[in-house]
């Protein structure tokens, strides 16, 4: 089934964006867009009408978790529904990202039916506020 | 002692011809001879402690990354071999079980297709047979395809092992720079000991562990190891599902 969303996916390997951008494909997501870490994302989030965004953490130059925090510190980006993806598995990290304002976590290695859960929750809480 | 001569003679000789005032000038280069040997024996001992401690701050880092830090890169590195050794295995069952997939698909296309040129001579079989039989060969052909678009995604998921042994393999990296800079200091102070010199210079204290570890929680710690990271770190999605439901999400 077709979805209607704007996807950002931001990691900084190539393979996993074309992993995740097939998957999202798979699940019906046509409109992702990618960038391979916080500071060529920023900029795309803020001139793009992106309505989701799905991020790594480790990432060289702007980490996952420093762009989470300039997305929520920005009046017109502060509401996107964000998801991290990410190998980081310290429960303080886990932690210091819901702090930051994270909507949904997933560890690396994932599987297809955990992103779609992850999205579809997100999307649904989005829906019911 | 050499330095003391000519101010002892000097003196000698105004003592014997009772010349004080050549006594006292004597005397006065006698003390300010003893006041620069002092100072330049305190000197040397404050450079050999400042290299004592250079060293101390060198061999304390090489001592953790000679004991923790390299032993734990090669538990990374035996990690690493294994997620690519996971992933090439996963891959290789997924191509095989495709593979009789699409081969029975094509025994069957092709029996069907013999079956419609075959459909116009007397010992044919009846056009009911051949539409039953079209009929199971599309159920197949829908379930064995379905079968392979699934294996084929897990295909592209098992390519994954590339991002998580990359980041472990850029930590390494990062650790053979550490030991680098580490034994680069380590032959610069034994230069500077070799040529009793003065001064040991910055180093690469920029660099030290404690800034790196202040740092990670930010910059993230990368994949967690078996056997290495254990302890604080989640142990799948579900233990994050837990935390993340604990935290109100």
């Amino acid at each position: 089934m077709q979805q209607n969303l704007n996807i950002l996916v931001v990691d900084d390997f190539s393979t996993m964006r074309r992993i995740i951008k097939n998957l999202l494909h798979d699940l019906g997501y046509a409109s992702v867009a990618e960038a391979d870490d916080g500071n060529t994302a920023l900029p795309l989030l803020k001139s793009g009408n992106f309505d989701f965004l799905i991020t790594d953490w480790n990432m060289p130059r702007m980490p996952g978790l420093e762009l989470l925090k300039q997305v929520r510190a920005d009046a017109r980006l502060a509401s996107l529904p964000v998801l991290m993806l990410t190998a980081e598995a310290k429960r303080e990290q886990i932690v210091e990202a819901v702090q930051a304002g994270v909507n949904g976590y997933v560890i690396k290695p994932f599987t297809g039916a955990t992103l779609k859960e992850k999205i579809d929750k997100i999307m649904a809480a989005r829906a019911a506020a | 002692m050499q330095l003391y001569a000519p101010w002892v003679a000097a003196m000698t000789q105004a003592l014997a011809t009772g010349d004080s005032e050549g006594f006292a000038a004597a005397l006065a280069g006698f003390d300010s001879a003893r006041h620069c040997e002092l100072t330049m024996h305190v000197r040397r001992v404050a450079s050999g402690l400042q290299a004592a401690l250079e060293r101390f701050r060198v061999d304390s880092r090489l001592i953790d990354l000679a004991q923790r830090q390299v032993p734990d890169a090669r538990h990374r590195l035996a990690h690493v071999l294994q997620l690519t050794d996971d992933a090439a295995h996963r891959t290789m069952d997924l191509v095989e079980q495709c593979c009789p997939l699409a081969a029975k698909i094509a025994e069957q296309a092709e029996h069907l297709l013999n079956l419609q040129h075959a459909v116009a001579s007397p010992a044919a079989a009846s056009p009911t047979q051949l539409q039953g039989q079209f009929e199971a060969f599309l159920k197949q052909a829908g379930s064995s395809m379905a079968a392979m678009r699934s294996n084929l995604s897990e295909v592209l998921l098992a390519q994954g092992y590339q991002d998580l042994g990359g980041q472990i393999i850029r930590g390494v990296m990062a650790l053979v720079d550490e030991l680098e800079l580490a034994l680069a200091d380590l032959v610069r102070i034994a230069g500077a000991d070799s040529h009793d010199s003065v001064g040991v210079g910055a180093g690469v204290a920029g660099r030290s562990g404690a800034d790196a570890s202040s740092s990670s929680l930010t910059r993230g710690y990368g994949p967690a190891v078996p056997g290495i990271d254990h302890g604080l770190a989640v142990s799948g999605q579900a233990d994050v599902d837990a935390l993340l439901s604990d935290l109100g999400i």
